[in-house]
C-alpha cells in the first residue's frame, strides 16, 4: 500500500505549484473584482466576445498564463499520446487541480475537449477534435431535454434515417453556451426506441439548416445554458459519433471521467472559503468562538473528500468500474460544499451577499453543482444499486 | 500511488479474516444467548467471554501470530507494520465477541515486562482518563516532580479501564516546566489504589484509580511528550479500524435483511427511505477507511501521523455508530434485541467516540489551529521545523 504520488507525478505536481505560487497566486489581489464571467472556466467561450475593455484586460492577463503554462509544458496534461498530449494518469490531474485550486484564479491548463470527442473516426478528427484541442473550436453537449433531466433515457429527440441522412427533430435544454459554441455534441433516439436502445451521438456545426439556439438562460450561477431545437435538420451519416444505437456508452463515459474532478474541486473552492472564514473570525473573538468547531468539523470532511477523491481516480487508472465511486465522490463534494458556505455566509453575514464577494459568488456556483451532471438523488441511486448488486465488496481492499 | 495490498499485507488480512470468520463468529450466536431463557427483573447483566474459551482463542490467535502485534519478534511479539495493525483490527471489529489482541504499546517492548506481557502472564492498562477529553496532552493535569532517586506523583484521582491489570502507563506534568513524563506504575506502588469497579454501558468495567504522593524510580519514566501521542494515536488507530469492522458487519447485515425483510408487500430493499440510508453510510465508511489507511500508512513511512489518527478515530467512530443505529433501524425489534449484535455494537462505539478525543473538543481544537495560523495554504507533506526538533529531541531523549 502506497499513498505516494509516483515520481512522474509527483514531479509534474511539483511544476504546477511553483507555477500557481509564482504566476496566480501574486495575480489574486488583481482578480478580486473581476467580473462574474471570470468564476470557473468560462471566459474563454462568451467572454472573447464582450467588447468591455475591462473584459478585455483580464482575457489578455488569461491568454498570457496560458503561454507561460505552455513554455513550462503544463498543456496537454491529459490528452492521449497520439494526439501529441501527455496522457496523464487521472490520479496526476487530480493533484494538478488540487495545486490549482489553492489560488482564487479561475484558470486551468488546456486545451481540454469532452472526452467523448476521443472517439471522432476518419475526418471527424481533423473537423471536430483536433481544432477543440488547438483551441480553435468549443463544443457544448445536449443531451438534457425538456421532459428528460436526471434520466436521460427519456430523451425523445428522434434521428430518422433517410438513405445517406438522418433527419432531426426535437428539443434540448441546457446545453452550455451553445450560442457561442461551433458545434453540438447531440444525444438522439432511432425512431421507435426506448430506454437506451438506439440512442446515437450526432456532431452538429453549429448553423446547420434546422439547427438553432432558441434562447440562452440565465441562471444563479452565471453560466447561462441554451435552448437548442432541431426542426428536420438533416445531417450526414458521417457524422455519428461512435456508431449508430450505441450512443449511451458515450453519454456514460462523459458523465463518469469527470466526477472525480469535480470532487477535487469542490474541495479547493472549501479549501478557500474557509481560509476566507478564518481570517473572518481572527477578528471576532465572539465568532470564532462559536463557529470555530465547525471549522475543524469542516477541515476533516475535506480531508475525507480529498482521500475519496484520489481513491477514485486511482480506481479508475486501474481500469475498474467506478460507477459508484463516482458517485460517492459528486455526492459528498456537492453536498458538502454546499453546507461549507452556509456556515461561511452565517459567520461573513450579509456583506458578504455583494455579488462580487468571494463567498457570494461560491454559493452561487455551488448550488447548481448539486443538480448539474447528476443530481444528489441520482448518485445515491446510483450508491445504493451497486450495494444491493455487490454487497460490501468494495471494501474488500485489492 | 498505489492502494492495492502488498502480498505480506493480504496475508495478514486473511489470517486475520479467517480467525476472525471460524473461531470468533462461529462462537459468536452462543456468547450473544448466553442469557437464561427468562432473565431476572433488573438490569440486564454485563456479558463475558468463558475463561476456558478466552484460554482457546489466545493460544490459536498468538500461534498465527494476532498478538502483541506492536511487541517486536525477540520478546514474542509480531512486530506489526501500522497497516498490518488496522487491517487486523478490522477484521476483529467484525465481531461482538469481545476478544482481540491487547494493546501493549511498542514502547514496552524494550522494557523488562515486555516477554510476560507478550505471553499474558502480565496485562497492561493505559491510565490515559485525562486525555479521553481531548485526544491530546493539552487536558493533563496530573503532576510530578523530580526527588532525589526519582520522581513524585501529585494526587490524582481518574477513571480507569481494564483496573484489573497488573501495569499501568500514567501520563503526567513536570511542575514548573509542563513537560510530560510516562509513567510505569504496578498495581503494588505504594500510594497507589484501584477500588470501586463498576460496569459500563458497555461490557467493559472502570475503576477509580488514586494516586497518592506515589515515589517511582528513575527507570519508571518510560517516555515523554512524543511517546504519549504516540500510545494516544496507536489507539485511535486501533479505534478507527475497529470501527471499520463494526460498519462493514452491520451494512452487510443491513443489505442482507433489507433483502429477505417484506413490508406492504415489497422487499425493504426497493424502498428508498431504506437505500438511502445504507448509500450514505456506504459512502462514511469508505472515507473512513482510506483515511484509517492513509494514517496507518503514514506512520509506517515516518511520516507526521498524529493528526491524521486522530481524525480518522474521530470520523470513524461517529460512522461505526452510525452504522450500528442504522442496523438497528433496519433490522427493528430485532435491532435492539441482545440476542443480535447490533445493540453492542451501538453501546461499544458509543463510547469509542468519548475515548482519545471527542468529536466537539477536537473540532474545536483542529479549527482554533486553523484561524490562528489564518488559515494559511498548506503543503502536503512538509515537515516543519518544529517537528524534525521534536524528532531530533526524542531520538535524543534518554528513554529506558
Amino acid at each position: 500500500m502506497d499513498f505516494k504520488l509516483s515520481p512522474e507525478e509527483e514531479s509534474l505536481r511539483k511544476t504546477v505549484e511553483d507555477f500557481v505560487r509564482e504566476e496566480l497566486v501574486p495575480l489574486e489581489p488583481d482578480f478580486e473584482g473581476a467580473p462574474d464571467i471570470f468564476e470557473g472556466t468560462r471566459w474563454k467561450s462568451r467572454a472573447k466576445l464582450s467588447s468591455n475593455p475591462e473584459v478585455k484586460r483580464y482575457i489578455e492577463i488569461m491568454e498570457g498564463l496560458e503561454k507561460k503554462a505552455e513554455a513550462r509544458g503544463l498543456w496537454y496534461l491529459d490528452v492521449p499520446k497520439e494526439y501529441g498530449g501527455m496522457q496523464v494518469s487521472n490520479v496526476a490531474m487530480i493533484a494538478v487541480t488540487e495545486e490549482l485550486e489553492k489560488s482564487s484564479i479561475p484558470f486551468e491548463f488546456g486545451n481540454h475537449v469532452s472526452n467523448i470527442l476521443y472517439n471522432c473516426k476518419g475526418e471527424q478528427i481533423e473537423r471536430f477534435l483536433l481544432p477543440c484541442l488547438r483551441g480553435e473550436k468549443t463544443s457544448t453537449f445536449g443531451l438534457s431535454e425538456p421532459a428528460s433531466g436526471a434520466d436521460p433515457s427519456m430523451l425523445q429527440t428522434t434521428a430518422t434515417p433517410d438513405s445517406d441522412y438522418f433527419v432531426i427533430n426535437g428539443t434540448k435544454m441546457f446545453p452550455t453556451f451553445a450560442d457561442v459554441a461551433d458545434f453540438v455534441q447531440l444525444f438522439t433516439r432511432l425512431p421507435g426506441t426506448k430506454g437506451r436502445e438506439g440512442v446515437t451521438c450526432f456532431l452538429i456545426d453549429t448553423g446547420t439548416p434546422g439547427y438553432r439556439v432558441a434562447r440562452s438562460i440565465a441562471t444563479i450561477a452565471g453560466t447561462e445554458p441554451c435552448e437548442l431545437v432541431f426542426e428536420d435538420c438533416r445531417v450526414h451519416k458521417a457524422l455519428v459519433l461512435g456508431e449508430v444505437g450505441k450512443g449511451w456508452e458515450l453519454n456514460q463515459a462523459w458523465l463518469g471521467a469527470r466526477r472525480f474532478q469535480v470532487g477535487i474541486r469542490a474541495h479547493g473552492v472549501s479549501q478557500r472559503v474557509l481560509r476566507c472564514v478564518a481570517e473572518l473570525l481572527r477578528h471576532d473573538a465572539k465568532g470564532a468562538e462559536q463557529f470555530v468547531g465547525q471549522v475543524g468539523y469542516f477541515l476533516g470532511e475535506l480531508e475525507a473528500l480529498r482521500t475519496l477523491t484520489y481513491f477514485g481516480a486511482w480506481k479508475a487508472d486501474q481500469k475498474m468500474d467506478v460507477r459508484s465511486e463516482a458517485a460517492n465522490v459528486k455526492l459528498f463534494a456537492t453536498e458538502l460544499l454546499h453546507e461549507v458556505l452556509d456556515v461561511a455566509l452565517e459567520v461573513a453575514g450579509a456583506s458578504a451577499m455583494r455579488k462580487e464577494h468571494v463567498l457570494a459568488r461560491a454559493f452561487r456556483h455551488a448550488r447548481g453543482s448539486r443538480i448539474i451532471e447528476g443530481p444528489s438523488e441520482i448518485q445515491r441511486h446510483i450508491i445504493q444499486r451497486a450495494l444491493f448488486r455487490e454487497g460490501i465488496t468494495f471494501l474488500e481492499l485489492m | 500511488m498505489d492502494l492495492r495490498l502488498s502480498e505480506e499485507e493480504k496475508l495478514i488480512r486473511e489470517t486475520a479474516a479467517q480467525f476472525v470468520s471460524r473461531e470468533l463468529l462461529a462462537r459468536e450466536g452462543a456468547y450473544l444467548k448466553q442469557e437464561e431463557l427468562f432473565l431476572p427483573p433488573g438490569d440486564p447483566a454485563g456479558r463475558e467471554l468463558d475463561a476456558e474459551i478466552r484460554t482457546t482463542l489466545t493460544d490459536v490467535a498468538r500461534r498465527i501470530g494476532l498478538w502483541a502485534l506492536e511487541l517486536p519478534e525477540s520478546v514474542g511479539g509480531s512486530a506489526m507494520s501500522a497497516v498490518g495493525q488496522v487491517l487486523i483490527h478490522r477484521e476483529f471489529g467484525r465481531t461482538i465477541l469481545p476478544f482481540g489482541p491487547a494493546c501493549i504499546p511498542a514502547l514496552m517492548g524494550e522494557s523488562k515486562y515486555a516477554k510476560q506481557l507478550a505471553e499474558g502472564e502480565l496485562s497492561l492498562s493505559l491510565a490515559f482518563d485525562e486525555l479521553h477529553k481531548s485526544g491530546t496532552s493539552d487536558t493533563i493535569t496530573a503532576r510530578f516532580r523530580p526527588e532525589p532517586g526519582g520522581y513524585a506523583l501529585s494526587k490524582a484521582i481518574l477513571d480507569l479501564m481494564n483496573p484489573s491489570a497488573d501495569l499501568f502507563l500514567f501520563p503526567a506534568k513536570e511542575q514548573g516546566t509542563n513537560r510530560i513524563g510516562l509513567f510505569l506504575l504496578y498495581r503494588n506502588t505504594s500510594g497507589l489504589t484501584i477500588e470501586d469497579e463498576r460496569d459500563l454501558t458497555t461490557d467493559a468495567t472502570v475503576a477509580r484509580m488514586t494516586l497518592n504522593e506515589c515515589k517511582v524510580s528513575n527507570e519508571e519514566l518510560l517516555g515523554y511528550e512524543y511517546e504519549t501521542g504516540a500510545i494516544v494515536a496507536a489507539e485511535q488507530l486501533r479505534i478507527a479500524a475497529r470501527s471499520l469492522g463494526i460498519g462493514m458487519r452491520c451494512l452487510a447485515a443491513s443489505i442482507e435483511h433489507a433483502r429477505n425483510r417484506v413490508t406492504f408487500g415489497r422487499p425493504l430493499a426497493q424502498r428508498q427511505a431504506i437505500q438511502w440510508m445504507l448509500a450514505d453510510l456506504s459512502i462514511n465508511l469508505r472515507t473512513c477507511t482510506w483515511l484509517t489507511l492513509e494514517a496507518a500508512w503514514r506512520a509506517d513511512q515516518s511520516l507526521p501521523y498524529f493528526e491524521a489518527a486522530a481524525l480518522a478515530k474521530k470520523r470513524a467512530a461517529k460512522m461505526a455508530f452510525e452504522a450500528a443505529d442504522t442496523a438497528i433501524q433496519i433490522h427493528g425489534g430485532y435491532g435492539v434485541c441482545k440476542e443480535f449484535p447490533f445493540e453492542g455494537f451501538y453501546r461499544e462505539a458509543r463510547m469509542m467516540r468519548l475515548l482519545y478525543g471527542r468529536e466537539m473538543e477536537m473540532n474545536r481544537a483542529i479549527g482554533e489551529r486553523f484561524i490562528k495560523e489564518g488559515g494559511r495554504r498548506k503543503a502536503r507533506v512538509r515537515r516543519s521545523p518544529a517537528y524534525l526538533a521534536y524528532c531530533l529531541y526524542w531520538c535524543l531523549s534518554p528513554v529506558v
